[in-house]
């Protein structure tokens, strides 16, 4: 799906990404692990095509085989309104504090794909319960919702899109054990179900093993290690990747 | 449950109100100055002692002060503000001759503020960096640096001595029929200096703060998953406005303070003028009444403020606040 080559990202002098090569595959669950401030998030802000205006990108982000690198600010945001949908780490604080859910689970879909109101309404309350959430949750304001139903509600955003790559940074990060677990549950239920391409970014080497295909270790900007979940976690070759699985066990 | 709100407010609204004419009423006391002076008018010097003593037992201006305030209260709680010093009419009568000129001055300016800083500051803090931006940050500074006095000074010598465009003071044409042109026209210097004087520091209000809801987690979030832009630009909105109403509502105060200034200076007869006018001759009971409707309307102003805010904001509506 994604074929990344020497992918640098630059802020004036400082090197966020040094030369990152790696590939998503389609249908897959692909896993980046590495500490706080390795370049994750930057990795997929790259993707997204989102990077602060003083950045500078270099390399090649093929995806369907099209660079995405020298595409305009309209391109950009036609693309990731078409094929990706990002849940992000804090979703207490992922919606606007004076609007009901109804409107900014439209705004988040069905204002994507040109659905009507009433059709909208019909296709998220039936997500909406599968996810065990009541339909009060749409008359409701974000902050009468906890961490982990708002975050659900990114996961119904993501169902209700079926985007070509759910993209998905730290998403559990913030919630508790037992709704972590549950989160990650529903996730890969979600993949089952629709076969999306999945980014997962996690500091959390449980929550990659549980669920990944295919993981990517980074540190300072690159990637020091990859392979499928068995080989990295019985055979870690790079000391940084020795040290994260050691602490973990 | 609404009514009991309304219910609190009016009373810390009178609470308020009975704290601002207390503090007053002793400070007018304190200055220096006879208070009966004013019943005078120019016959200080040829009254006798006795006579100067008849006058002031006769408005019991020889009780304690906190006798007189509390006489004072009591009577104004009854609606009855009293007798000016000066002129011997109603209190009431004179505030009710001088309260709407003001207010058409200030409602408008408010009006025309509002607008206005409103625009700017959201052309201004939707492009961040822009030269709008940048251009708005000086100006918010220069703008509100500027004294309102020495821009009229200069408003009357350019446009009125020298252009002519405009008279240089008054609400009325004296020899003209007045009406609604001839009031406009008068208006238009006292009004431009009070909206310059305030409008560069509500514009740079909201676009600080348009800029920081910019900057939110939520806004970065539709961004990174293809909200269209406008849709974003009218959430920041709906966020950036609910602290600049509350900022306005917090400065109204400072709308009859310039107001003040700009009255007495373009011979506008409103209360502002009116307090001046009664500071300087000593009028006591004109002096209470005008700060107590200036307090009235600056705490009708404030409720409706809060009411509004309610409406905006979700989080004091289902918060369980009101
Ligand atoms: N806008 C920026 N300007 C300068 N440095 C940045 C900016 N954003 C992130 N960084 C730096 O880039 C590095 C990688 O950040 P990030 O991608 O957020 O890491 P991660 O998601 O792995 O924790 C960090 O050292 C961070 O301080
Ligand atoms: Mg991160």
């Amino acid at each position: 799906m994604f074929n990344i080559e020497n992918l640098t990202v630059r802020i004036n002098d400082k090197y966020l990404i040094k030369g990152m090569t790696f590939t998503v595959p389609k249908g897959q669950i692909t896993a980046i692990i590495g500490e706080s401030g390795s370049g994750k998030s930057t990795t997929i802000s790259a993707l997204l095509g989102i990077l602060p205006a003083q950045a500078t990108l270099e390399g090649t982000i093929f995806f369907n085989g099209r660079d995405l690198i020298d595409l305009s600010r309209d391109e950009r945001l036609a693309l990731r309104k078409k094929h990706f949908f990002t849940i992000f780490q804090d979703a207490t604080n992922s919606f606007s504090p004076t609007l009901k859910m109804k409107q900014q689970l439209y705004s988040l879909t069905a204002l994507r794909l040109g659905h009507k109101n009433e059709a909208f309404l019909a296709k998220i309350k039936v997500i909406l319960k599968d996810l065990n959430l009541s339909e009060d949750v749409l008359e409701s304001y974000p902050f009468e919702l906890s961490g982990g139903m708002l975050q659900r509600c990114m996961l119904a955003c993501a169902l209700y899109n079926e985007p070509d790559v759910l993209m998905a940074d730290e998403p559990t990060s913030a919630l508790d054990m037992l709704h972590q677990q549950e989160f990650i549950k529903r996730l890969k239920k979600l993949h089952t179900q629709l076969g999306t391409t999945v980014l997962l970014i996690t500091h959390d080497l449980g929550v990659a093993a549980s669920i990944a295909d295919f993981i990517l270790v980074m540190k300072n900007g690159e990637i020091v290690e990859r392979g499928q979940v068995a080989e990295i976690f019985e055979q870690p070759k790079h000391l940084y990747t020795k040290r994260l699985v050691a602490n973990h066990f | 449950m609404i009514a009991k709100w309304i219910g609190k407010r009016v009373i810390m609204g009178t609470i308020v109100l009975i704290i601002v004419s207390f503090l007053s009423f002793f400070i007018m006391h304190a200055a220096p100055g006879n208070p009966a002076a004013a019943y005078y008018g120019g016959n200080a010097q040829t009254l006798s002692t006795a006579e100067k003593e008849r006058i002031e037992k006769a408005f019991g201006l020889d009780e304690p002060v906190l006798y007189q305030y509390g006489t004072w209260l009591r009577e104004a709680l009854q609606g009855n503000l009293g007798y000016s010093a000066k002129e011997g009419r109603p209190v009431a009568a004179i505030l009710q001759e001088r309260l709407p000129t003001t207010l058409q001055l200030v409602v408008l300016t408010l009006l025309i503020v509002a607008i206005a800083s409103t625009w700017l500051g959201l052309l201004a803090g939707m492009k961040e960096g822009s030269i709008v931006d940048r251009v708005l940050s000086m100006f918010s500074i220069a703008s509100s640096a500027i004294p309102p006095f020495w821009l009229g000074i200069l408003f009357i010598m350019v446009f009125s001595v020298q252009l002519g465009w405009f008279p240089t003071s008054g609400m009325n044409d004296v020899r003209g029929e007045g009406g609604l042109v001839d009031r406009l026209y008068h208006i238009v210097l006292p009004l431009t200096v009070l909206v310059i004087s305030h409008v560069g520091i509500f514009a740079r209000f909201l676009q600080d703060s348009v800029k920081a809801e910019n900057r939110s987690y939520y806004v970065q979030v539709a961004f990174a998953n293809g909200v269209p832009e406008r849709e974003i630009r009218t959430m920041v909105f709906r966020n950036a406005v609910i602290p600049y109403i509350n900022y306005i509502g917090m400065t109204i105060p400072s709308f009859f303070g310039g107001s003040i200034v700009v009255e007495t200076l373009f011979g506008w007869s409103g209360l502002g003028q009116l307090l001046v006018k009664s500071v300087m001759v000593k009028d006591f009971p004109v002096l209470m009444g005008a700060i107590l409707i200036i307090g009235v309307v600056v705490v009708i102003c404030l409720f409706m403020i809060d009411v509004l805010m309610i409406c905006l904001n979700p989080r004091l509506r289902r918060g369980g606040i009101v």
